[in-house]
């Protein structure tokens, strides 16, 4: 299906900068834009079984599981920053890490290309589109969505972090409540926002 | 001037993309900033601008197919620049390698965007440039494999005529150099790396020798490789296959010892969890596996590749023997996928069918040990104080002592011994 969810918005505005911070509404299977269903990604069977609708979307990276124990968090920024595109993963998410230590959540840290974890499990994983004068982020962040969910839909992805070191998804992925942090979605989503906005506020350097 | 547009790092220090979707077409004209392309690497997609205004001379690569960071990606005409004003222009963008050629195919100057080619609005690559405005070398247009064949012939690659699209130095004319090159010198020089080549069959590295060549550097680099030899008498085990042995041909199952030594080794894992771990400097924190996925090193005529039968605990000896069987056939046909390469957590080499009693494996990095199966062979072995013809396996285990003690390794290779001299004990742990 198209990708049409609640950032495809920002993505094809007009604004130069933007940020949202979202629950998804039910559970969703979205594809990189290369992925393909066939491609061994998800276990189509179960995803027709429990109809859960499937898109792709434009930036790059495996396929995700969105569910609404998750926060989806959406970023654009002009391309006038002039910032590689690893620089751009580094400024966002390090905007997403100060917004979890105010909210009392320790030992995050950057993984991988643009994964966010804990200790050295992941809880939350990131990707980009990059057009000419805007570069749009989104990642998934886990508050307490179970892995479970993870492993019904998605396979082994094909290509992994090194920090991955072939863990099963059980074994990788995380979530707040599971590493012991019951934070409320609303109070995360107003520590995100916060610290988003002072993030696009930024004059272009 | 025919401008070439190589794929630039686009950000990650990945060092290869896939063409996601050509925007422009051969013959389309573009200004300096239109889109080329859609890029996509692990995590980013990115729409990549053209940096010259010109015709679309030619697009390197397919929809859905990879190309590496550095090489060619569209080749531009730009109109109207041609002769010394091109070597101005080429000279005027110091940002970029150039290169004046005049060889077939090649009519004008051709200019080459290097690695540091940009993209627009960023300074991606700026680093890069300042490295090249340092140096006067100039970079000429060439095949990845004509350009390793040169280096390990010993031929100047810039020396070197180029028939190729766009004038660019293929394998057959690195090979025409050097032939030329001998013949007008009319002698063979025994120090000259060309005259070399009469004397040396030269091949480019395949990717699989490249990959094992990377992979065994970082082995010997990272981990502290120490060994221990020992042999074991496996009479009743011998016995043991024998009896199943037809039967299970029946099935078209092949029954051999490494089945029984797969089995053996699970369980010793699972009694000695260090040799089933890796360690992760990173977050100084020790993993222990609790799955058990067997590498098997298996020799194919391209070379080395290590297969894996996963979870290899919770398979039966005849179920294993199916899987080695399998696998072992599709890697000789080339025909394994990723996935069975995926997660191994310890590696058996079984060089011992093919010749060699004992070796020094190199461990299957990060894992924490490799096993090395010699040549079975009757010996005088000494049973209740009797001497005997016994059935003797040698084994050569290496281990990462990083992780393992000596006390440890000796303990899981006598539970292993232990299994393989007393096969019931495969069926009744």
């Amino acid at each position: 299906m198209s990708y049409n969810l609640p950032d495809y918005a920002i993505l094809h505005s007009d604004k130069q900068t933007d940020y949202a911070v979202w629950q998804p509404d039910k559970t969703y299977i979205v594809l990189g834009r290369s992925n393909r269903i066939t491609d061994d990604s998800v276990y189509m069977e179960k995803a027709t079984e429990d109809g859960v609708e499937i898109y792709k979307r434009p930036s790059g990276g495996e396929a995700v599981v969105l569910s609404p124990d998750m926060l989806v968090i959406s970023v654009k920024l002009p391309v006038e920053n002039p910032l590689k595109t690893h620089q751009y993963f580094r400024l966002i998410n390090n905007s997403i890490i100060d917004a979890l230590h105010k909210s009392g959540i320790s030992d995050v840290h950057q993984k991988g290309i643009s994964d966010i974890s804990i200790g050295f499990k992941k809880i939350l994983g990131s990707s980009i589109y990059r057009k000419e004068k805007t570069v749009f982020y989104h990642a998934v962040l886990n508050i307490s969505g179970s892995v479970a969910i993870i492993s019904r839909y998605l396979k082994h992805p094909s290509k992994e972090p090194d920090y991955r070191k072939g863990r099963d998804h059980a074994e990788f992925v995380t979530s707040l409540r599971q590493e012991g942090y019951n934070t409320a979605p609303e109070d995360l989503k107003k520590a995100l926002a916060e610290s988003l906005k002072a993030l696009v506020s930024l004059p272009p350097k | 001037m025919k401008y070439i547009f190589n794929f630039p790092d686009i950000g990650e220090g990945l060092e290869e993309g896939t063409i996601v979707e050509w925007l422009v077409k051969k013959g389309q004209k573009v200004e300096a900033g239109d889109l080329l392309v859609t890029m996509e690497t692990d995590k980013v997609v990115a729409e990549i601008p053209s940096p010259k205004s010109g015709t679309i001379s030619a697009l390197f690569g397919k929809e859905g197919e990879s190309i590496r960071v550095g090489d060619a990606l569209v080749e531009i005409e730009i109109e109207g620049v041609a002769g010394e004003e091109a070597v101005k222009e080429v000279e005027k963008g110091s940002d970029l390698e150039a290169v004046k050629e005049e060889g077939a195919g090649v009519v004008g100057t051709l200019e080459i965007a290097g690695n540091s080619a940009v993209l627009s609005g960023s300074t991606e690559g700026i680093s890069e440039i300042e490295a090249i405005k340092d140096t006067t070398k100039k970079k000429i247009l060439a095949t990845p494999v004509a350009r390793a064949m040169a280096k390990d012939m010993g031929v100047d690659i810039n020396q070197v005529q180029g028939t190729g699209p766009a004038g660019r130095v293929t394998k057959d004319d690195v090979l025409q150099h050097a032939e030329n090159s001998t013949k007008s010198t009319g002698t063979v020089s025994q120090n000259t790396p060309a005259a070399e080549s009469k004397l040396v069959e030269v091949e480019p590295l395949s990717q699989m020798r490249k990959t094992i060549a990377k992979n065994m550097i970082r082995s010997k680099h990272n981990a502290a490789h120490m060994s221990l030899f020992d042999d074991v008498e496996i009479s009743e085990l011998d016995r043991v296959r024998k009896q199943y042995k037809e039967r299970y041909t029946g099935e078209g199952i092949k029954l051999t010892y490494l089945a029984f030594i797969v089995k053996a080794v699970t369980y010793a894992l699972k009694k000695h969890k260090a040799l089933n771990s890796e360690m992760d400097t990173e977050n100084d924190k020790m993993l222990y596996k609790k799955y058990y996925n067997i590498g098997l090193a298996v020799d194919t005529e391209k070379g080395l590749v290590v297969p894996v039968i996963r979870n290899a605990d919770k398979l039966s000896i005849r179920e294993i023997a199916l899987e080695i069987q399998t696998i072992s056939e599709k890697a000789r046909e080339g025909k394994l996928s990723m996935d069975n390469f995926k997660d191994g957590t310890f590696t058996i080499t079984s060089y011992g069918s093919i010749g060699g009693k004992y070796a020094v494996p190199v461990i299957n990095y990060p894992q924490a040990a490799i096993l090395g199966i010699g040549r079975i062979s009757k010996q005088a072995v000494v049973k209740n104080d009797q001497l005997d013809i016994g059935l003797v396996l040698p084994l050569s285990l290496t281990v990462d002592h990083r992780i393992v003690d000596g006390g440890e390794v000796s303990r899981f290779m006598n539970t292993v011994m232990g299994y393989l001299a007393d096969p019931v004990t495969l069926i009744m742990d």
